[in-house]
């Protein structure tokens, strides 16, 4: 365990050491400044009675309905592109670790294999999960000093989002070790949290649009291979909006992903020579 | 007591769909005593670093067995008494030299509370103190070979590997360099050297073994190594003439320059006859001693001897 979280606090710095994750922190300030003006700047009772009179109904707690549609407004743009920003940073770490003369080190130290690829993904996971519990924290702050709604099911939302980007940095440590390439690793999980899953989503109106039961399996199958990001995004919504979750498959799913992806990249990082 | 001992390690590597298979290492057994320098020399490819890859398990032999420090290589934790510096090594360049070796000291599990006194003794060492607390990336070349070198000490080893240790310092740092291997073996150390730099293994290691396309052609001290069998340096008072070289007629006296001469005999009783011979001419001679070539020489002669050993076997078995 000490060999992991020696690779895990050498995975943060130099997560700390690129600029791409200080931008994410500039940007989280930036969109935390500018909620913060738009509060400041807002009356609540005049946007409140502006609702109103587009005929908008609130039932029961308006503050805290108000709240939860800004936290999901923020929150929603925030998985999409906090995980667009979190794969491009890591994408890097495993290529730059198996590198001629940088893999040489730390394959000749008393750490095991396995120890330096969970070291990698709990070092990237830890950086995320700061990332995003600034931004997550920083939206649940504001929106309860404007709104006097502390609901703190809000802040899993950080935990959500950050299992979703752990899906996809596992399936990016299986690319790295396999091919030693950061775009290829990149734009497979571009792929699938952009398109693969998003579609699949839908299998079941495409199957029927295309017609076909063999179409129909094949789907299902890489419905339920490929990580279910989308599904993902929309158990964070739902935590974001305080509705409470539809179905864990997609967790369960997601975890044995996890898990399996992980395994078979230790498997083969065991067997490859430097 | 054999620090590193490998036993017919084979290693092949597949080729791609282009590339055929490359056999870098064939058949290789070496032993290494604890508390000596040992020199690997060897021209490029000859399987050198994967020799050392191998034993620190960064890369898997095909076939055979290696210990080092008593245990199975496969035993990763062997290696919180290893040090090594390899060859083009990049460092995080985001960490400062003192950062290095205070993570090198937590992977090895050397991490202690004196730590930083520790660091410094080391960066001391190999004359880094004042540059402790500048980012890598800022390093020259040489600096990063020194930093190298004290993050291979980081847990006080007694196994060292040093891949090529000098390449890139200056020739005052190469004698600090060598300094520093000799004060570490005179604690007891082993140093295992992979060095292109013929002169300077000449100069620091016990043992030499030589590689060429991985299989172990000669392995011996220096001096067992670079003495010419049956083949003696004798200097006169004075430089002899035409007519007193060309006198022997059962030997062939070969001048060496500075009133020397080479001489090949069969056997010490035929050195004993030539030197009555000489005396009987009135000669005065001023000393006989062995000859010995540099080791580059003897490097180069067995390199060549060695491939065209392998290309007569291959000429011949098609």
């Amino acid at each position: 365990m000490k060999n992991i979280l020696t690779i895990t606090r050498l995975t943060i710095n130099e997560a700390l050491a690129r600029k791409n994750f200080i931008m994410f922190f500039i940007i989280s300030t930036l969109v935390l400044l500018v909620i913060l003006g738009v509060f400041v700047s807002t009356d609540i009772e005049e946007l409140i009675g502006s609702i109103q009179l587009k005929g908008e109904k609130f039932h029961g707690d308006i503050l805290s309905q108000l709240s939860q549609f800004f936290r999901l407004i923020i929150v929603m743009p925030l998985y999409a592109g906090g995980l667009f920003i979190s794969i491009f940073s890591v994408s890097s770490f495993i290529p730059h670790l198996l590198e001629k003369g940088t893999v040489d080190i730390f394959l000749s130290k008393p750490i095991s294999r396995p120890q330096l690829i969970l070291g990698k993904y709990l070092g990237g996971i830890v950086v995320v999960l700061i990332n995003v519990l600034y931004l997550v924290v920083g939206i649940w702050i504001l929106t309860g000093w404007k709104f006097g709604n502390w609901d703190p099911a809000f802040l899993s939302t950080a935990f959500s989002i950050t299992f979703a980007f752990s899906v996809l940095y596992a399936l990016i440590i299986f690319i790295g070790i396999l091919t030693q390439s950061s775009v290829l690793a990149m734009m497979l999980s571009y792929l699938i949290f952009f398109v693969l899953s998003p579609l699949l989503v839908n299998r079941e109106k495409i199957a029927v649009f295309f017609g076909g039961k063999v179409l129909s399996v094949i789907l299902d199958g890489l419905y339920y291979l490929i990580p279910q990001t989308s599904e993902l995004g929309t158990i964070t919504s739902r935590i974001a909006g305080a509705d409470s979750i539809e179905s864990f498959t997609p967790i369960y799913v997601s975890f044995a992903f996890i898990i399996l992806v992980l395994a078979v990249s230790i498997i083969i990082f065991n067997k490859k020579d430097y | 007591m054999n620090v590193i001992e490998v036993n017919d390690v084979t290693k092949i590597y597949n080729g791609g769909i282009k590339t055929p298979k490359v056999t870098a290492l064939k058949n290789l057994t070496l032993n290494v005593s604890e508390g000596t320098i040992f020199g690997l020399l060897g021209p490029n490819g000859a399987g050198k670093t994967t020799l050392i890859k191998i034993l620190l398990g960064i890369t898997f032999q095909t076939i055979g067995t290696a210990k080092i420090l008593g245990q199975d290589i496969s035993n990763y934790r062997v290696k919180s008494k290893v040090g090594y510096l390899p060859e083009n090594h990049k460092f995080p360049p985001y960490l400062t030299g003192e950062q290095l070796l205070k993570f090198t000291a937590q992977l090895t599990g050397t991490y202690e509370k004196n730590v930083n006194k520790k660091i410094y003794e080391l960066l001391d060492l190999v004359k880094m103190t004042k540059w402790g607390k500048t980012k890598i990336k800022k390093y020259s070349k040489g600096m990063m070979q020194r930093l190298g070198l004290a993050q291979a000490l980081v847990n006080d080893p007694a196994l060292i590997f040093l891949d090529e240790p000098t390449d890139g310092v200056d020739p005052i740092g190469r004698k600090e360099i060598r300094d520093i291997l000799l004060d570490l073996k005179s604690r007891g150390k082993t140093i295992f050297l992979n060095s292109h730099l013929l002169s300077e293994v000449e100069l620091v290691s016990d043992r030499v073994a030589i590689l060429n396309k991985g299989q172990l052609i000669q392995e011996g001290t220096v001096e067992e190594l670079t003495t010419a069998k049956e083949v003696y340096k004798i200097t006169f008072d004075d430089e002899l003439n035409n007519e007193q070289v060309n006198g022997f007629s059962d030997y062939s006296l070969k001048p060496e320059g500075n009133k020397s001469y080479s001489v090949k005999v069969s056997d010490p009783e035929k050195l004993n006859k030539l030197i009555d011979d000489i005396r009987k001419k009135n000669i005065n001679i001023k000393s006989i001693v062995p000859l010995r070539k540099s080791l580059e020489d003897m490097f180069i002669s067995l390199i060549k001897e060695s491939d065209k050993e392998n290309k007569k076997y291959f000429n011949n078995n098609g």
